[in-house]
This record gives structure tokens, sequence and C-alpha cells, in this order.
């Protein structure tokens, strides 16, 4: 049986023109018409092929500066790729220390607004917005504006959120580190209960020991190269190698 | 591909709910975060009608009839453009936690802006027709032709929304264009049948009201809900024609350039 595709990736490649002195008023362009910026090219994803399959835990491994972040950028549909061209089956929703909130927003309405762009109704958001409250442990400032917000308590709300409200595939950069250690606790649980079953995840950590107990296959990147995917103990060697 | 996005939203059922929700949430904040609410919708055209009436009525006896009621359509038009333009060149920025972290449309983030200026616009709409009817009172009434404005607010709506796609993608290239465009549009204030008589106004620049796409859109407004007779439908074609290809050029830039936003902003 063919599984079904979550993300296909074909020949995609990415490079960020970085310019000294940025040129990005109209003024600016006219005087230097006929003297362009001097840009440096940075090559942060060299073209690759993969696909990723629905239900799949997926890690990718590799040093500080490699691509890693850039890369599920791209799968997420954040940035957009110079060539090539990527197929994403569902929403997907990035996460790193927290996801996108307003902070002019009350706690209430960031749970409406971010569950509603994860693709969930009202009335399905009204049924779990308890239980994203009690989760955050945010029962009492509910309708507190976050920017009134310790951070910890506004990566809570965020991860909250993502975990009960949670869209088809999700990209999870370093998330472990969200909290207390009570919290942390609370996190690894739901995180092995409910998303480990049935959502897609894409998983980006330095912890190996994360990676070895969740992921089915893994990537290793280095320089914005692909060098492996596939077998997780395999991809785990690779790394540990390139650290030495 | 207009049509395939728009169908293709409503058939994701939660996509309408969520613009109905983003535009709530942005009424809110902008109207509700003051102490005089909604009122402050209603004061900014009636101050507007104050001081061009003072000076066109009774400075320099423009002899206009109704001419309260002139304006105040005319003004809430003008209004309903300026802020949906003026107002969004930086949407790109502020609105960037609905996009930074997930692949979600960025035309719902301007189809909810403009919804949410949408509700203030028939809000003044409404005081429009109370004004008109009751307190200015002249020979005309507002009748069935009325219902023509639902129509002109849909071009007007599309104008807005190209307007802004435009101006806004330029943004991310382009942080001048705030200046620009503030410039731009004072040009237009005042090459728009907002504050003279329509017969001076078409004596002076005939056929201008051909070029100017907001022009059309005020002077039906009047005609429809003031003076009570359809719409002028060469202009009206012309209008929606230009408002159709300004936001087929709009979603390019889009496409171009607002898909880069969350790089370079």
């Amino acid at each position: 049986m063919k599984k079904a595709l979550a993300i296909q990736a074909k020949g995609i490649s990415k490079t960020f023109h970085i310019s000294e002195d940025s040129h990005n008023t109209v003024k600016h362009r006219l005087f230097n018409l006929f003297n362009p910026p001097r840009t440096k090219k940075v090559q942060a994803i060299k073209t690759m092929d993969f696909d990723i399959y629905k239900g799949e835990c997926v890690g990718i491994l590799g040093r500080n500066g490699c691509g890693k972040s850039t890369l599920i950028r791209l799968l997420a549909g954040v940035f957009p790729v110079d060539t090539g061209e990527i197929n994403i089956y569902g929403s997907t929703l990035l996460m790193n220390l927290g996801v996108g909130m307003s902070h002019q927003l009350t706690a209430r309405e960031n749970i409406y607004i971010s569950a509603s762009v994860l693709g969930l109704k009202i009335k399905e958001i009204d049924a779990i917005f308890d239980q994203i409250v009690d989760f955050a442990e945010l029962k009492d400032f509910i309708d507190t504006k976050i920017k009134y917000f310790s951070s910890g308590m506004v990566a809570r709300l965020g991860f909250s959120i993502a975990v009960n409200a949670g869209a088809d595939i999700m990209f999870l950069d370093e998330i472990f580190a969200v909290g207390d250690m009570k919290f942390q606790e609370k996190a690894i649980k739901v995180f092995e209960s409910s998303w480990i079953e049935g959502k897609t995840v894409i998983l980006v950590s330095h912890s190996m020991d994360v990676v070895k107990k969740y992921c089915n296959r893994t990537a290793f990147m280095k320089n914005g190269s692909l060098m492996y995917f596939g077998d997780t103990d395999k991809a785990i060697q690779m790394y540990i190698d390139d650290n030495h | 591909m207009i049509v395939s996005i728009v169908t293709d939203w409503f058939k994701r059922s939660n996509k309408s709910e969520r613009l109905w929700l983003l535009a709530k949430i942005e009424f809110k904040l902008r109207y509700y975060e003051n102490k005089l609410g909604l009122l402050w919708a209603l004061i900014k055209p009636l101050m507007d009608i104050a001081i061009y009436y003072v000076v066109f009525q009774i400075i320099m006896k423009q002899d206009t009839p109704q001419f309260a009621s002139y304006l105040f359509i005319g003004l809430i038009c003008w209004n309903f453009f300026l802020e949906s333009t003026t107002g969004t060149v930086q949407i790109l920025n502020t609105k960037k936690y609905l996009y930074e972290y997930s692949n979600m449309n960025k035309l719902e983030i301007y189809v909810s802006t403009l919804l949410s200026n949408s509700i203030g616009f028939f809000f003044n709409f409404v005081m429009f027709l109370l004004f008109f009817n009751f307190v200015e009172r002249g020979p005309d009434h507002s009748n069935l032709q009325t219902l023509w404005l639902l129509p002109l607010f849909v071009n007007l709506y599309i104008l807005s929304l190209a307007t802004s796609l435009i101006i806004s993608n330029i943004y991310v290239i382009a942080k001048d264009v705030t200046q620009i465009w503030q410039v731009f549009t004072q040009v237009l204030f005042f090459l728009s049948p907002i504050l003279y008589p329509l017969n001076k106004f078409k004596d002076a620049l005939p056929n201008f009201d051909y070029l100017n796409p907001l022009g059309g859109i005020i002077i039906n407004a009047r005609q429809t809900s003031m003076y009570g007779v359809s719409p002028d439908f060469k202009l009206f074609f012309f209008d929606f024609g230009y408002a159709i290809l300004l936001l087929i050029f709009g979603m390019f830039l889009l496409n171009k350039l607002g898909s880069k936003a969350a790089e370079k902003l």
C-alpha cells in the first residue's frame, strides 16, 4: 500500500542575498540605479528532493547554521523556495518557543485566532477552550492582554494551543525547552500521547535521545546539503562523527 | 484565478468563520480600546463635514443644495478607501504573527481587515440615510435606487483591496511608499468630486471621471442614494473594470513580493 504524502519537495533550494547597505526605499533605489548594492550570496539550502508521508515523525539533525531552520520554514510554506516546488498537504504549524500571537490581544482572542488559523471551527475551539487554558495554567489571566504576560506564560500558552489545536503537519524546533520542569514533563507526556499518533511531525533537536526515541526516519544536514535521509541510528552516527 | 480562490475558501468551511473572527477582533481593537467606541467612526466624517461645509458653503458660497448630505456620502466612501489603503500599508508587518508560523493565505488578512472597515462604513451609511431623510430634508428622498449602493460598495471594496495589496506589497521592498502614498492620496482627494458640485468638476476636468476610479463610485453613490435615479452605467462598468484590473495586479504583487514578507520584514 502506498502511503499518503504530507510533504513533497522536488529540487528545492534557497539562497539568501544579504546586502551590506539595505536598499529598501524608493529614494535609495533611484539614487543608486547604476550602483546596485553589493550582496553576499548565502546558499542556505542546496538542491534536494524528498518526500514525507502522513503520520511520520521525521527528525532533522545537523550542526548550528547548517540550514535546519531555513529548511523547516520552506517546508512549512513560510518562506518561498527559489527553485523547485513544495507540495504541502494540510495546514502547517511552526513551533519554536511559541507560536504566532499578537501581543495586543488577550489570551482568549489569541486562542481563538491561532486555533482558527490552524483550521478549527469556532464550535471546535469552544469545545477545547478550557482544555487549552487549563493546560497552559492561565485560568486567572484569560482576559489579560498577553503583552502583560511573562515570557514563560506566553510560551506556555503557545505550546498549549499547539498541543490542543494542532495543525496537520507540525514542525517542532527545539520545543522541549518551554516552561519549568513540571510543565516540560507535562509537555512530553502530551507529545507522546497525542502527536506521535496521527499527526505528521518534523522534529529539529540537538538532543539525540529525543530524536532516537521518536523518529522513524531522520535527515542529517551539513552546510545546506541533505547528506543522508533514512534510518535514524545511521543519521545519529553521522551527526556524532561530524561533531568530532 | 480569483474565482477559484473564493470557492476554495468557502468549501473549506472554517475560512469564512475565520475571516469574520479576524474582522471582529480588528474592529474591537480599533473602536473599543477607547472610551467613545464606535462613535469615533462617526465623529471623523462629522468633523470633516463641518470643516468643508464652513469653507465651501459659507465662505466660498458654492450653493450646492443639501451640501451637508452631499459631503456626507462622498466622505464616507472616501474614508473607507483611505482607511483601507493608508491604514494597511504596513499590514504585512503588523499582522506578521499570523503568517510567520503557518501557511495561512495572506489574502485572508487583507479581506478580514477590510471587512472590519466595512462594518464602520455601513454604520456611517445608516447615519447618512437618517441625516439625509430626516434632518437635512430637501426635495429628494431615498428610494429603491438606494439599493444600488450594495454593488457600488462591492466595487469600492475591490478597489480598496486591490490598492491595499499593491501598496502594502511594495512596502516589503520600499519602506518609503508610506510617504509617497500620503502625497498621492492628497492629490486623489482633490481630484475626486467630493467637495465640488458635479457640473463644475466635469467642466473643469472633462472625462476625468472616467480616469479616476474612485470618482465614478462617488458620483454614482450620490446619484442613487440622494437623487433617486439609476447609476451612470458606463461609469459603473468602467470603475468595476479598473478595480478588477488593479486586483489582478495586486494579486500578482502578493505572489511576487508578499511571499517574501516573512524573510524581509
